[in-house]
């Protein structure tokens, strides 16, 4: 009955009664929670590397006069192929495959009977054109494209530019 | 006999374990298990049917023991090994060739891993079939289930130690799919990784996950499932 009444008294002061108690807890366990949600970013800051040794992402190939129309250039530190076509235009193409990620390679006449399954994938059967262009899965889009520019007779590719179908052709 | 009856007797052995010998009564057998840290896990009691080979196959005591034998080949492994390249790759041909039993060791603690994921899956099926998952052991089965993944991401994890090609491979392939996930997919391998590609990092990072982080889970796990079989009633 006591408890009650003075509950009703509360309600109508209108005013939240907290106990010293309650105080102390909520107080202690903000700033336990604080401290450990910084604990968890600053953990996952860590864990984050800020210098990686990698490879640049930029590279030569040239001269272009040394490059004979209808040629691939492997690069295996970047994982590219760098195309000269019958035409004499140049693209460079991503050798990893885009399905999980493994090494392509390069098969001039063709595999498994299909001569225009130039770039294959060992891991899981992935077939490219020479293009980089789907053939068959269980990749789900074709090998990604870099762009290329030409600089004192030399190319540039970019792999960190990746480009779409029209903008791959660096013409000469 | 009389040398141990001796012992048995000293306040040394006493003071170490609780139940006066000789045992002779029932209450005396019960509390052989009741006072010991390692047999306590055992009910004091024991249907006898739950003996019996065909009930249980004893494949969670065989995923248990073959733990063991990760642990402790895994442990001797580690002495000759350094997480680096590449004297990774090299430390584990001079396992194979060098060093004195280091290919039978290396080879156990392959074996055992293949093993430890059969008979783990096995355990799964076998409490699955006979129903061990229903109330009051719902619980125990996803602790189970945990323990079931973290087999896996140890063999995973393991994997990419030796760093051959296959390795080197395979966790090309496993951070990819993990790229694969909504939203955070990147970041969790970048994470993973300690980069965009596999290097001196990744191999470090497996390393610390397959000797530490994921065993130390795996025991706590372990130790609360054993607790939990105990406190829902013994095994079904």
């Amino acid at each position: 009955m006591n408890d009650d009444k003075i509950n009703e008294n509360n309600s109508e002061e209108n005013v939240p009664k907290i106990c010293r108690r309650k105080f102390l807890n909520t107080m202690g366990n903000t700033a336990t929670g604080i401290v450990l949600l910084g604990g968890l970013g600053v953990t996952l800051d860590f864990l984050k590397p800020n210098v990686i040794l990698e490879i640049p992402k930029e590279f030569k190939v040239g001269p272009i006069d040394s490059i004979q129309p209808n040629s691939v250039i492997y690069e295996p530190e970047q994982k590219a192929f760098v195309v000269r076509d019958e035409q004499g235009s140049f693209y460079a193409l991503s050798a990893v495959c885009t399905h999980l990620g493994c090494t392509t390679k390069w098969n001039a006449s063709g595999i498994g009977g299909n001569p225009k399954a130039i770039i294959s994938c060992p891991c899981h059967g992935s077939l490219f054109n020479k293009k980089g262009e789907l053939i068959q899965g269980p990749a789900q889009r074709g090998l990604d494209k870099f762009r290329l520019r030409l600089e004192d007779n030399q190319l540039v590719v970019n792999t960190s530019e990746i480009v779409s179908d029209e903008e791959m052709i660096l013409k000469t | 006999m009389k040398f141990f009856y001796w012992i048995s007797q000293t306040k040394i052995w006493e003071s170490v374990f609780r139940t006066k010998l000789p045992i002779s009564t029932n209450l005396d057998r019960a509390l052989v298990i009741f006072n010991s840290l390692s047999l306590h896990i055992h009910p004091i009691k024991v249907r006898e049917r739950a003996i019996k080979f065909t009930y249980t196959f004893y494949l969670g005591m065989i995923s248990f023991f073959l733990f063991l034998v990760l642990t402790i080949t895994g442990i001797l492994l580690m002495l000759y090994y350094q997480p680096a390249i590449p004297n990774a790759y090299e430390n584990m041909k001079d396992l194979k060739y060098v060093v004195s039993n280091g290919n039978f060791l290396r080879n156990m603690h392959r074996w055992s891993a293949h093993l430890m994921v059969i008979s783990v899956f096995l355990h799964m099926l076998r409490v699955f079939f006979k129903g061990a998952y229903r109330p009051p052991r719902q619980f125990n089965w996803i602790v189970g289930v945990v323990l079931l993944i973290i087999t896996l991401l140890l063999s995973y994890t393991g994997y990419l130690l030796p760093y051959d090609q296959l390795s080197y491979w395979a966790v090309t392939v496993g951070a990819n799919i993990a790229r694969y996930v909504p939203l955070i997919g990147e970041e969790l391998s970048f994470l993973l990784l300690g980069g965009n590609n596999i290097g001196e990092y990744t191999l470090v990072r497996f390393y610390v996950l397959h000797c530490v982080i994921l065993p130390a889970f795996m025991v706590m796990l372990i130790a609360f499932h054993f607790w939990r079989i105990r406190k829902d009633g013994g095994l079904l």
